[in-house]
């Protein structure tokens, strides 16, 4: 781990960490500017429509257009709130999700902190995204709110433990967490990438991952037409707002990290390919795992919520247990190869 | 006894800001009434102490902390939502000689503290620090600490079949009456 903290205190060291910090953020502001205008889109192409395309050149500056009414609607507090919760739950909603992004290696030497837990490091934060919306639901003061935020919780803790299991079985190939040495173990032609000797682990993670992210198929704590709109039903303008952009870099977050995880991070198919600078095979991945994320949510519909905890308990769970062995018997009988 | 020489780095900084954060969560937890705000003290604590660890360059048990112990606030919270009405009630009747008793113990209890710790050595490790030290862990846990580690999972164990054993139980006897 980098030892920053031992760097003597002064302005050009604060400008430095402060430079990085918005860097990062105009990178995930554009991504989720466009991701929302893509998603829309391509949703819009499956079910047979155009999407958005009035605002700006076929409709690019949509998502730029939504995001001006929000900052310009009336913030409205309900009378019977609890008020310094309400406001502190969409800060700590985003908070945690801006944090994870520090550990994601785009490319062997682009990265903000290298972290030997990296992994952990995700999981962990991401939890307290979990509390602020509870506070969200609970503070709101509103039933549907409530509900919201407790099948929140519920899910989110259920599916935490099957997503982390699920990495187990690379950790034991890597022998490592950090999420730099898991890339460089994939080095070579793409079946050595973790995705094909894990293949059940990746399944689960998928899963799982999609679950955290409450999305569709898994978005019941938002479920519009049981729920209204779930927790986040009394917030309107830009607190909304910070919700929906914690949902969003959490998909960046975790299609990075699937990208990092099992489709060998920057490196290219076949090692005769790498004269095409590796960010670019980074984002071709992630790129197509955001797809597939917006893929899933245009064609599947939403679970109920008893099928969803039997689903991460009596499915999830034993795969991820049976890839561990299958690993460790693997890693017995043939060597760490894959 | 009384020195501090202290050179300004960011290791300082951060510790103070995260031991100020650390004992700031814990003094609110006592005195808030509601108890979810009281729960998220409680989490402001621990991922203070959390910031704590990796400043020891102990990042495993860092987030290993922030991650158990934001899901367990977490469910802390539900139980808190769930069991106790909404609407706070009116303050208990202070009990002023029993305050004044367990404030005389505190101020003790700080005062020993205080003087044990001003007063400890802590000698350097012999052998430097491993490179990776979650690795290390890893490989303590099982070598040398695989049996402790085992029962405290058997524990664990017994504890979830217990957990589940209960909540069937219960399950069955509101069937029964049907």
């Amino acid at each position: 781990m980098q030892r920053f903290w031992n760097d003597p205190v002064s302005w050009g060291h604060a400008g430095i960490y402060l430079l990085g910090a918005i860097a990062i953020l105009a990178v995930v502001i554009v991504f989720v500017t466009y991701a929302i205008y893509f998603e829309r889109k391509v949703i819009g192409w499956m079910q047979y429509r155009k999407g958005p395309n009035r605002t700006g050149p076929l409709g690019l500056l949509q998502t730029v257009a939504d995001v001006a009414k929000l900052l310009i609607k009336e913030d409205t507090i309900p009378a019977k709130a609890d008020k310094a919760l309400f406001i502190l739950a969409p800060a700590l909603a985003f908070v945690p999700s801006f944090l994870v992004l520090a550990i994601i290696p785009y490319g062997l030497n682009l990265q903000f902190a290298d972290l030997n837990v990296g992994f952990l490091y995700y999981v962990a934060l991401s939890g307290i995204t979990t509390i602020a919306i509870i506070l969200g639901g609970w503070s709101s003061n509103n039933k549907y709110a409530l509900l919201g935020g407790m099948r929140s919780a519920a899910q989110m803790i259920s599916y935490e433990v099957p997503l982390v299991l699920s990495v187990v079985g690379i950790a034991m190939m890597t022998e490592s967490l950090n999420l730099r040495e898991i890339v460089i173990h994939q080095e070579g032609y793409f079946w050595h990438w973790n995705f094909l000797p894990q293949i059940i682990g990746f399944a689960v993670f998928v899963v799982a991952a999609i679950s955290e992210l409450n999305r569709t198929p898994f978005d019941l704590p938002e479920a519009e037409s049981e729920l209204v709109a779930g927790y986040h039903v009394e917030y309107s303008g830009f607190r909304f707002a910070f919700f929906m952009l914690t949902e969003y870099i959490y998909v960046y977050a975790i299609a990075c990290l699937a990208t990092i995880l099992f489709l060998g991070g920057w490196n290219p198919p076949a090692p005769q390919l790498d004269f095409i600078p590796g960010l670019l095979w980074f984002a071709l991945k992630f790129a197509f795992i955001v797809f597939f994320l917006f893929w899933i949510r245009a064609t599947l519909p939403r679970l109920r919520v008893d099928q969803l905890m039997g689903m991460a308990w009596k499915v999830l769970l034993p795969l991820a247990i049976l890839n561990i062995f299958l690993t460790a018997l693997g890693i017995e009988w043939w060597g760490k190869g894959g | 006894m009384l020195n501090f020489n202290v050179d300004f780095t960011g290791e300082f900084f951060a510790f103070f800001l995260l031991a100020a954060c650390a004992i700031v969560g814990a003094v609110l937890a006592i005195n808030f009434t509601k108890v979810v705000h009281m729960a998220l003290s409680l989490a402001f604590t621990f991922v203070s102490l959390a910031g704590l660890y990796v400043l020891l360059q102990a990042e495993f048990v860092a987030f290993v902390q922030v991650l158990l112990y934001v899901g367990a606030v977490t469910i802390l919270m539900i139980f808190g939502i769930m069991m106790t009405k909404h609407q706070s009630e009116g303050r208990e009747p202070g009990r002023p000689l029993l305050e004044t008793l367990a404030a005389i113990g505190c101020l003790c209890l700080f005062g020993i503290l205080f003087y044990a710790i001003r007063n400890a050595s802590f000698p350097k490790p012999q052998a430097e620090l491993p490179e990776d030290n979650t690795m290390a862990i890893g490989k303590l846990l099982y070598s040398a600490y695989a049996i402790p580690f085992e029962l405290v999972s058997v524990l664990l164990t017994v504890a979830f079949i217990g957990a589940v054993a209960l909540a069937k139980r219960e399950k069955e006897e509101e069937e029964e009456p049907k």
